[in-house]
Parts: C-alpha cells; sequence; structure tokens
C-alpha cells in the first residue's frame, strides 16, 4: 500500500538515508528501529511526505505522493496520514478534547460532529476524565494518548509514529503503545513505529533495522 | 532447591495433595516449564526426609492412593528464611549466548545476528500475549521481556564493538 | 560581567541585532518626544501645553515598546540565559546582565535622541535634555533587569511554561483610580485647594495618566471575555485556535495593543475635540503624532508576533506535519488580530470620546456627537486594521517557524 523505492537524503556531507527500499501493507505494524543518527527520523519524514527525499520515490496505492505540489502533499497527509511526535506536540492552549477535534475542524466537518468524535476517541483511549482539561495539566501518558486519538481521529491509512513513548516510564509506555495498536488495528490503519527500544519494537509484526542510512541486511523479512 | 520453597509456600495456606500442588505451581508461575509428577513426588519427599514436610493423611478410597502433605514448623522457619534472603547478584556471567561469542570471537557476527531475530520474535510473542493474559501471565511476559531486551541491547553493543574492533 | 555580555553579543543572530537597534531607536523616540513636550509646556498658551501633554503621554506607549523589545530579547536568549544559569550564574547576575545590556542601549538611544532634539530646537530650553536622557535610561535598566524574570526564576526556563496568565484586579483598580481623579478634576475645575490655579490640571493630567494605563491593562479583561466568546462559539478549527490561543495569554495581548489603543483613545478624543473648536494648527500637530504612534504600534504588534511565533513553533510545525495546510495555519495568526484587536480598539474609542465630553458636558452639543463618533469607528477600524495586516505580514516568519519538523 505504502511504499518507498531507493530513498536517498543527505545534510550536507551527512549521507542520512542511502538507498533504502520497504513496502508497508493494509494494517501492518513496523517497526523502524536502528542507534541513534541511523536515519530512521529522516526515513519517517521521507515516507509522511514532511521531508522530500532527493532520490527515489514514495508510492501510497500505486501512486507518486513524494514529488505532489505543496497543497495536494498537504491534502494527501491530512486525509491518509496521522502523525504522534515523541513529546506529543498537542496545542497547550487547548483542552484535550479540543486538540483531537481540530483535524476534523480542518477538514471542515461541524463543530458538534467534530467534538462528539473526539470525545469518543479519547474514551476509547482511555483519558476520559480530562477531556476539557488543557494539555498542561496532563501526565506524559496521558498526553501521548491524546497525541493517538488526535493521529487516529480521521481514521487514517497511515499512522506514522516518531518515538512515541521516548519520553515515558514502562508503564506509561506501554499503555501509550497498547492503545496505539490496538485502536490502528481496530480502524485497519497500518502504524510505522520509529523507536531505539526493543520492547516497543516487539509491538510491530515485523522490524527494519537501519545503521548508517542503510537497511541492515538479513533483518527485513 | 527453589522448587521445594516454592511447594512449601503452597503448604502454608494448608495441607495438600502432590497433584494439587504441580496445578498451583503452574498457574502461579505462568512463564516457567511446567512441573512434571515426577519432580513434584520427588521434591516432596526430599521434604520430609529434611523434616520440612509431613505426610497429614492417607486416603485410600477404590482409586490411587492419595497422600496429603502439611509444611512443619521448621519447614515455616526455612521458608521464612528463604523469603528474606537476598539473591546473589550475578556472581557469574552464566549464559550459552555469551559462552558462544567467547568461543567464536569475531567470527559470532553471523551468530549474534540470528540470535537477535530469535529473542525479537519471542518478544513479540509474548508481546501478543500480554494483550490478553491474566495479571500472572502478564508479570512473567514483563520479566521475560525485559530479559531478552537486556539480551538484546548486549548483543547490539557487541555487534557494534565488533565493528569498531574492524574498523580500526 | 561585561565580558560576559561581550561574550554574548559576539554569538547573537541577525535578528538579536535588529532588536537592539530597535531598542535604541524606541529610546531615541522616546528621549525626543519628552524634550519636544517640555518645551512645548508652556503654562499661558493651553492649546501648546495641550499638545506637550499629548505628546508626553504619546512618550508612554513608546516605553511600552521598549520594554516589549527587551522582552523579545530574552525569549529569544532563554536557552542562553537558562545555559548561563546553569553554568552557575546567579538568579542576580542574568538580571545585571539585562540591566546592563538594556541599560547601554537605552542610554544611546537616549543620547541619539537628545541630539537630534538640540539640534533641531536650538533655541529652546536645553536644560530638561540631560535629565530625559538620564530617566530614559534608567527606565532601559529597570526594563532590562525585569525582562530576563522567568529565566531568572528557573534554570530550566527553556521548558515550555502552560501560559495561562489571565488579567489582575490590580489593572481593574487602575482604570477606576484614573477615572476617579478625572471626573474629581473636572466637577471641582478652577475651585481645587492644592496646586494654585494649575491644580486641577494636574490632577485630570495624573487621572488621565493612570486612566491609560488603565485602559490598556483594564483590555486584558475585554480580550479576555471577548476571546471567550468566540472560542464557545468557534465553527472552524482557525477561529478554535485563536479564540483559544489570546485566552490563555490576554496580557501580552494587551501589552502589545497598548499602543494601538493608546492611538485609538487620543484619535477618538481629538476627533470629539476638534467637533467643539473646529480643525487648527495644534490639532494637525496631533495628527502627526497619532501618525507617528499608530506606526509605533504595529512595530510593537510585530515584535509581539514574533515572540507568540517562537512560542507556538513546536505545535504548529507539528500540526503542518499533519497535512494542516500553511494558509490556515496563517488565518489562525489574522483571526487572533481580530479577536484580541477589536474590543481594545471599541474601548479605547469610547472612552476617548467619554472622556471629552465628560469634561465638557454643560457645554458640549448633540450634534457635535457626529463629528466625534465618524471619527472615532474610523480610529477604531484603522487599529483592528494595523493588527490584521501585521498578522498577515507575519506569514513569512510562520514559515521560518514551521521548519522544526519539515527540515527540508
Ligand atoms: N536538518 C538536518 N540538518 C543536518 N543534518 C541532519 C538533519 N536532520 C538529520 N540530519 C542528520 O542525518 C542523520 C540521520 O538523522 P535522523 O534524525 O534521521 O536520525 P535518527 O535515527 O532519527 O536518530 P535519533 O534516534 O537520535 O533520533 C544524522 O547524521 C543527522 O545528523
Ligand atoms: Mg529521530
Amino acid at each position: 500500500m505504502l511504499e518507498g523505492r531507493g530513498l536517498g537524503k543527505s545534510f550536507g556531507q551527512a549521507r542520512a538515508l542511502d538507498d533504502v527500499s520497504l513496502t508497508i501493507s493494509e494494517g501492518e505494524v513496523v517497526a523502524i528501529t536502528g542507534p541513534s543518527g541511523a536515519g530512521k527520523s529522516t526515513l519517517l519524514h521521507c515516507l509522511a511526505g514532511v521531508v522530500r527525499p532527493e532520490s527515489g520515490e514514495v508510492l501510497l496505492d500505486g501512486r507518486r505522493i513524494d514529488a505532489l505540489p505543496e497543497p495536494e502533499s498537504t491534502k494527501v497527509r491530512r486525509e491518509s496520514f496521522g502523525v504522534v511526535f515523541q513529546f506529543g506536540e498537542l496545542v497547550p492552549e487547548l483542552t484535550a478534547v479540543e486538540n483531537v477535534a481540530l483535524p476534523l475542524l480542518f477538514s471542515r466537518r461541524g463543530r458538534q460532529e467534530a467534538m462528539a468524535a473526539a470525545a469518543e476517541w479519547l474514551a476509547r483511549l482511555e483519558v476520559t476524565g480530562c477531556a476539557d482539561q488543557r494539555i498542561g495539566e496532563l501526565s506524559g501518558g496521558q498526553r501521548q494518548r491524546v497525541a493517538v486519538a488526535r493521529a487516529l481521529v480521521t481514521g487514517p491509512r497511515v499512522v506514522f509514529a516518531d518515538e512515541p513513548t521516548g519520553a515515558l516510564d514502562t508503564i506509561g509506555g506501554e499503555q501509550v503503545m497498547s492503545a496505539l495498536i490496538s485502536a490502528a488495528r481496530a480502524g485497519r490503519a497500518a502504524v510505522v513505529l520509529v523507536t531505539h527500544d526493543n520492547r516497543v519494537a516487539a509491538y510491530a509484526d515485523r522490524e527494519v533495522a537501519l545503521r548508517d542510512g542503510s537497511v541492515l541486511a538479513g533483518v527485513q523479512r | 532447591m527453589t522448587t521445594g520453597h516454592v511447594l512449601l509456600g503452597f503448604l502454608v495456606e494448608r495441607a495438600k495433595h502432590g497433584y494439587e500442588l504441580k496445578k498451583e505451581h503452574d498457574h502461579r508461575l505462568a512463564g516457567a516449564k511446567p512441573l512434571a509428577y515426577g519432580q513434584v513426588y520427588a521434591t516432596l519427599q526430599r521434604l520430609q526426609r529434611d523434616g520440612l514436610a509431613e505426610v497429614a493423611e492417607t486416603r485410600q478410597e477404590g482409586g490411587p492412593e492419595r497422600v496429603l502433605y502439611a509444611i512443619t514448623e521448621n519447614g515455616r522457619a526455612e521458608l521464612e528464611r528463604w523469603l528474606n534472603a537476598v539473591e546473589p547478584s550475578a556472581p557469574y556471567v552464566a549464559s550459552p549466548l555469551f559462552a558462544r561469542v567467547a568461543v567464536a570471537g569475531k567470527d559470532a557476527d553471523g551468530y549474534l545476528v540470528r540470535q537477535r531475530e530469535a529473542h525479537l520474535a519471542r518478544m513479540r510473542e509474548l508481546t501478543a500475549e500480554k494483550a490478553s493474559g491474566s495479571p500472572a501471565q502478564v508479570l512473567a511476559a514483563d520479566y521475560a521481556l525485559h530479559h531478552l531486551d537486556a539480551d538484546l541491547r548486549w548483543i547490539e553493543t557487541a555487534l557494534a564493538r565488533m565493528k569498531e574492533h574492524d574498523d580500526a | 560581567m561585561i565580558t560576559v555580555l561581550r561574550m554574548l553579543n559576539r554569538g547573537r543572530s541577525r535578528a538579536e541585532r535588529v532588536r537592539a537597534w530597535l531598542v535604541a531607536a524606541g529610546a531615541a523616540v522616546a528621549a525626543f518626544l519628552v524634550c519636544t513636550a517640555v518645551s512645548l509646556a508652556d503654562f499661558d498658551d493651553e492649546g501648546g501645553s495641550l499638545t506637550g501633554l499629548g505628546l508626553a503621554l504619546l512618550a508612554v506607549p513608546v516605553a511600552g515598546l521598549l520594554h516589549q523589545a527587551n522582552r523579545l530579547a530574552s525569549a529569544t536568549r532563554e536557552r542562553r540565559l537558562a545555559a548561563l544559569r546553569l553554568a552557575g550564574a546567579s538568579p542576580g547576575d542574568v538580571r545585571r546582565l539585562g540591566a546592563l545590556e538594556g541599560g547601554l542601549l537605552a542610554l544611546g538611544g537616549s543620547f541619539g535622541g537628545g541630539v537630534i532634539y538640540v539640534v533641531s530646537h536650538l533655541s529652546g530650553p536645553l536644560l530638561p535634555v540631560p535629565v530625559v536622557v538620564v530617566v530614559v535610561t534608567l527606565g532601559g535598566v529597570v526594563s532590562g533587569a525585569r525582562a530576563g524574570r522567568h529565566v531568572v526564576a528557573s534554570p530550566l526556563g527553556v521548558v515550555r511554561r502552560v501560559r495561562m496568565r489571565g488579567p489582575r484586579m490590580r489593572d481593574l483598580l487602575l482604570f477606576g483610580m484614573g477615572v476617579g481623579c478625572f471626573v474629581l478634576g473636572a466637577v471641582v475645575k478652577g475651585k481645587f485647594p492644592y496646586v494654585g490655579a494649575y491644580g486641577s490640571v494636574v490632577l485630570m493630567a495624573a487621572g488621565l495618566v493612570l486612566l491609560l494605563f488603565g485602559v490598556t491593562l483594564a483590555a486584558t479583561w475585554a480580550i479576555r471575555a471577548h476571546a471567550r466568546r468566540v472560542g464557545r462559539r468557534a465553527r472552524s478549527a482557525e477561529a478554535l485556535l485563536a479564540a483559544r490561543l489570546v485566552e490563555a495569554d490576554p496580557r501580552a495581548w494587551a501589552r502589545a495593543l497598548a499602543v494601538v489603543s493608546l492611538t485609538v483613545f487620543f484619535g477618538a478624543m481629538a476627533g470629539a475635540q476638534q467637533a467643539v473648536v473646529g480643525y487648527s494648527q495644534a490639532h494637525a500637530l496631533v495628527d502627526v503624532a497619532l501618525l507617528v504612534a499608530l506606526v509605533t504600534s504595529a512595530v510593537a504588534l510585530v515584535v509581539h508576533q514574533a515572540e507568540e511565533l517562537i512560542d507556538l513553533r513546536r505545535s504548529f510545525s507539528a500540526l503542518a506535519a499533519s497535512g494542516v495546510p500553511e494558509g490556515a495555519l496563517g488565518g489562525v495568526l489574522v483571526r487572533q488580530a481580530v479577536i484580541a484587536a477589536s474590543p481594545v480598539c471599541v474601548v479605547a474609542a469610547v472612552s476617548g470620546v467619554a472622556v471629552v465630553v465628560v469634561t465638557t458636558i454643560d457645554i458640549y452639543q448633540v450634534q457635535w456627537l457626529g463629528w466625534a463618533a465618524g471619527r472615532a469607528v474610523v480610529m477604531a477600524g484603522m487599529g483592528v486594521l494595523a493588527a490584521v495586516l501585521v498578522a498577515v505580514a507575519a506569514r513569512p516568519l510562520l514559515r521560518g517557524a514551521l521548519s522544526t519538523y519539515v527540515r527540508a
């Protein structure tokens, strides 16, 4: 469904990605692992259309999306993708439920409908008690679950998560991960998970290990 | 002598049959290897010999002989001592994984990559099991996951060191 | 201390150099305005002293701008100051560093302003010039020392704080006191027991100053209430986001809009007065001053917008990464400007007209209100428009801020 072919990207002298290819099928959970600086985030950003690769191509359902003009690329991201970052990166001035409703509102859905859908997602991720609290008043784990809800509320085809548990302890990370995986599976969304924690990678169906910008031989299956 | 201590622990509550003890062991130590009947009876006999357990009642109602075991005062004291004793903190490195690498040296990298795969596959299984497991099973899976993770991190470090060595 | 300051200066970015120029230029304008005002304050000529008073009051918003520029400095340098704290600088050291920098810039600026005044007013009284320079420099010192407060409080100040700075009771009190003094002065007029013939004028002037501070600060309440209302009814994501952002920090908006609201206030006041006595030379001068003030207010807003974007960078770039078009985020900026500026401008315009009408209630005629109201509406519209234009102009800045995740 989502495919990267021969992706390459450099930052000055540094070769961040070197001829990386991978295919992600419908509803599959893939972990991208590797040591710091291996190019994990760069690969994720290329696949998610946030960064343009220098070489290679990205295809969604067989259609090239890496060279689209910015408005269309934005549209693809909004309609087909969801993202979760390490620190949630929610809008701190909005309440939890408003944060989740935001993508729907930007897609021009009505306020009533958007708020209702957002509340439902928060309930599914077990963050009901603090739906009307501002983000600053939530714990790290709650914040990440709100971020997961925000990524999934539009019913995306793929959810990209860059170190979603990076700032959490074991139990908190576990709650976020099981919430993310079960919600994604229920919505039949694929997940691309960047992590350097093996226990987080174990939530995936398979692993793509990167070293110095290339896929580690023998590990991708 | 851990199995002996575990069985003593189960006997504190009341006297039990060997069969009952086996079931309880397999249920409460969810991740552990299931006990064989032979091992249960051998352990109980050893406890009896050392005066830590005794036969409370023998009954035979048509079927096979049913022996009910109980804990003794000495047994309670030994159990108490064991529960409070601190495990020695890794006095030796004893792992077939480490031994292989020690023998193979730099040529172990192929093996390490395969071992890493196997560990990860097992971690995936355990993680999937956790989603629907009982509390005891979750605890056991956590234990195994953390140990496998420690192995994995060691494997990754070892691979990096070997590469460093090659480059130098 | 000087060495550390020099080290910090060597590594500073273009934005920080621009800010330094802003502070110095602001100080120059403030010094020039105050010197001119003092020279105009001729007790024998009522029109002249009125203009002088107006000019002196315009120095207040300029001072506000100065303080804001100093605050921006602390926002952009926050990381480095925090690093200084972690490296062992005491809160006092950081404060002294800010004071030194603010003071030096203000000294340079006000000296320049004083020189310009002296050159252009060779005949006028020169005595107040050094006094004004000293006062403005002191202002720079105080503002520089206060600007780095939150870094002073915590070396980990870089951690994004939850911004919920609500209005304060104190602001309303100021407003009330201003109204009180002003009305009292207007009522007793010539029969004031203290300070001779000018007693009631002094009282009224003091009331006016208090009122001005009060209006800008009390604007916090109006802004928050308005933002709440808009937020509750918002149907689009842009409106909701804009309303909540304004609601979370109405004080920053009130501060940024202080100059705008003063301009609108004076404009409305001047309009109401022109309706009474007809357009004269003094009014033309006031209008020129208003124009200057409007430009200053735009600068204050730009500074605020930049500060705001630094704060919003992370959450906005995450939104952009998840497919929110840049245009929509630009729309949020514009809506914020409208939400915050409209209550402020309306309040300022109404109180501007009210001040004139209340003081001359015995002679004010109803038909004059037409001209007065017309000017008030025009001034309020100009104020909101200025805010919106700045927000539109900030779009390129937004693009830069969004590059946190979009790293190509
Ligand atoms: N914007 C950038 N400018 C310059 N170099 C960059 C940029 N982004 C990434 N790099 C470089 O590209 C390489 C890969 O970076 P990337 O962020 O993808 O690594 P990563 O695997 O995500 O690491 P981490 O686990 O630390 O997040 C690194 O060498 C990094 O220095
Ligand atoms: Mg990364």
